[in-house]
């Protein structure tokens, strides 16, 4: 039989190629955090790097929720994971190479915009702080992807699907402070420090504040986000 | 050796049994088509073939093994095409095919699967820009690629136009000249009539019919007389044992006859008061369709008692 790492090889490239082959979707995806930073986070020709951090968490984690979630719903009703299911390719191997996809995809998301910042907005990176922050959007794709995962196997239909994603999508990022901040209660800030976006973005922001001064590597807020990774292979719906 | 055997197959969805008690086997290299009205139990039959579905009672052996815990190996050696098509449309058909084949460990070459389900032309074009036959055609390509030894298809050409149905059909035919077996469900009856060695025809879970498509024709009752009538005078004038044979939407007349030498007298001597042609008159044994709905408890035509016409009514 054909080596694993092999299937798993061209699995990712199937599936990042799924990911990048609609035009508004990828415009959506990485366009719009662009759009964000640029007519809301600039002053006088600079952003900041909180200005930049939001953005790119906004991009980053409605890709991942996306492609975990409602993309893996419509596969398993249009059939797609039944089909894979009836070839000689291991389950594992499908799921993973979806989900290295989705990281690849929410990553490229929010580097986008980070690059944007960089590059015309005279935010400051160095090579360490980029390693940090790809290493937190790593780790905020797959918590993010992971999540949307595991909730789709309580999802019956697309239809639920988008609702319910929504449902718990936008209200995280409000509460997280992504869309204006929130100083009370306290009991939600609190909360907040532990969903997967606040960590994101703070973990960012710290990195571009590398240059001037900020600790490079923001221990908790990786450390968080490591917690929320983890995949949910559990459910059994997802090849129905 | 068998590369399907069922034996007191059953599958029950609460008190519903869709599947009732089923036996069969399928010899290597046969093309069995598996025949029924709608809710007769064929897909979920073929579904527990699949592996996809677990029999509440009984077993089954596909390929000598048990679907449900067939392994890489055993997938590998096993084709299918599902109900309903399951593609990405983002994707050409060579794309999809060349995902497909390195699963295989001695897998078509693509261009030439494309070939078998005659697609060399369109390989190029993205699966969401095909037709409705052009994407079946490679949802059997992807059944193919991987040169299985049994392919399982639902219902393949459901939906498909005459001429895609045939294209479709060809593909099947060039799989099975290579040794392959095939298990197909269809509500087509001249699709089995072109397609299998064998008819396994189903209603209300349990198999009524298990035999070649010739002799389940042979099953069908007595042989009929077709005659296309469109001359409502002379419709109306028929003997009445030939009239309950007229239908008035097909402008047709079918009788079938156990006794043919009377009914045809009857007939020649309505025609010639009417003056009518007999040239398109056809008399044979019953076709497939008729036969599989005598089968499943559905007769298409009346069937005229020979007392009727041996002493027809003044």
């Amino acid at each position: 039989m054909p080596a694993s790492g092999l299937l798993l090889a061209a699995q990712i490239r199937y599936q990042v190629r799924l990911l990048l082959a609609n035009g508004r979707t990828v415009a959506i995806r990485i366009g719009l955090p662009v759009i964000l930073l640029v007519t809301s986070g600039i002053s006088h020709g600079h952003a900041s790097a909180a200005a930049v951090a939001s953005p790119a968490t906004f991009g980053l984690t409605l890709a991942a929720w996306n492609a975990g979630g409602v993309r893996l719903v419509a596969a398993r009703e249009a059939g797609v994971l039944k089909r894979w299911r009836a070839t000689p390719l291991p389950r594992w191997c499908y799921f993973l190479g979806r989900i290295i996809a989705t990281l690849a995809v929410g990553a490229l998301a929010g580097a986008v915009t980070v690059a944007v910042g960089v590059c015309f907005y005279h935010v400051p990176l160095t090579a360490g702080a980029a390693l940090v922050i790809l290493l937190a959007f790593v780790l905020g794709a797959a918590a993010w992807a992971a999540s949307a995962t595991a909730l789709t196997s309580a999802i019956p239909t697309v239809e639920a699907a988008n609702v319910i994603l929504i449902l718990i999508y936008f209200p995280v990022l409000i509460v997280s402070g992504l869309l204006g901040s929130i100083s009370e209660p306290h009991w939600l800030t609190t909360l907040a420090s532990y969903l997967p976006v606040r960590p994101l973005a703070d973990a960012v922001t710290s990195a571009l504040r590398h240059a001037t001064g900020t600790p490079l590597f923001p221990v908790h807020d990786l450390l968080t986000l490591a917690v929320g990774a983890p995949v949910n292979p559990a459910s059994r719906r997802w090849a129905r | 050796m068998s590369a399907v055997s069922v034996e007191h197959l059953t599958k029950a969805f609460g008190q519903f049994a869709a599947v009732d008690d089923v036996s069969f086997e399928v010899p290597e290299g046969q093309l069995v088509a598996v025949l029924g009205p709608n809710g007769a139990g064929k897909t979920t039959i073929l579904e527990m073939l699949e592996g996809f579905l677990a029999p509440t009672a009984g077993t089954i052996r596909v390929l000598g093994a048990d679907p449900r815990h067939g392994g890489r190996a055993w997938r590998a050696r096993v084709g299918l095409v599902l109900q309903s098509t399951s593609l990405d449309p983002e994707l050409t058909a060579r794309d999809t095919l060349s995902l497909y084949a390195p699963l295989y460990p001695r897998p078509w070459r693509v261009d030439e699967v494309l070939e078998l389900v005659d697609l060399t032309a369109d390989a190029g074009t993205r699966v969401g820009a095909l037709s409705g036959g052009q994407r079946r055609r490679v949802d059997l390509a992807i059944g193919m690629i991987g040169r299985p030894d049994i392919l399982f298809l639902d219902e393949p050409t459901t939906g498909l136009d005459p001429e895609a149905r045939r294209r479709t059909w060809g593909g099947v035919e060039n799989l099975t000249s290579t040794g392959s077996t095939v298990v197909l469900t269809t509500h087509y009856i001249d699709e089995a009539d072109h397609l299998a060695d064998r008819v396994i025809v189903l209603a209300g879970g349990r198999i009524v019919t298990d035999t070649t498509p010739r002799e389940l024709r042979a099953q069908g009752g007595p042989a009929t007389i077709r005659y296309p009538l469109t001359d409502p005078a002379a419709a109306a004038d028929l003997p009445p044992a030939l009239a309950e044979g007229f239908d008035q939407s097909s402008h047709a007349l079918v009788v079938s006859s156990t006794n043919m030498t009377a009914t045809l007298g009857q007939l020649v001597g309505w025609a010639e008061r009417h003056h009518l042609d007999l040239a398109r008159l056809e008399i044979g044994p019953p076709t497939l369709e008729e036969a599989y709905l005598t089968a499943i408890g559905e007769p298409l035509t009346p069937e005229i008692p020979a007392h009727a016409l041996t002493h027809p009514a003044p």
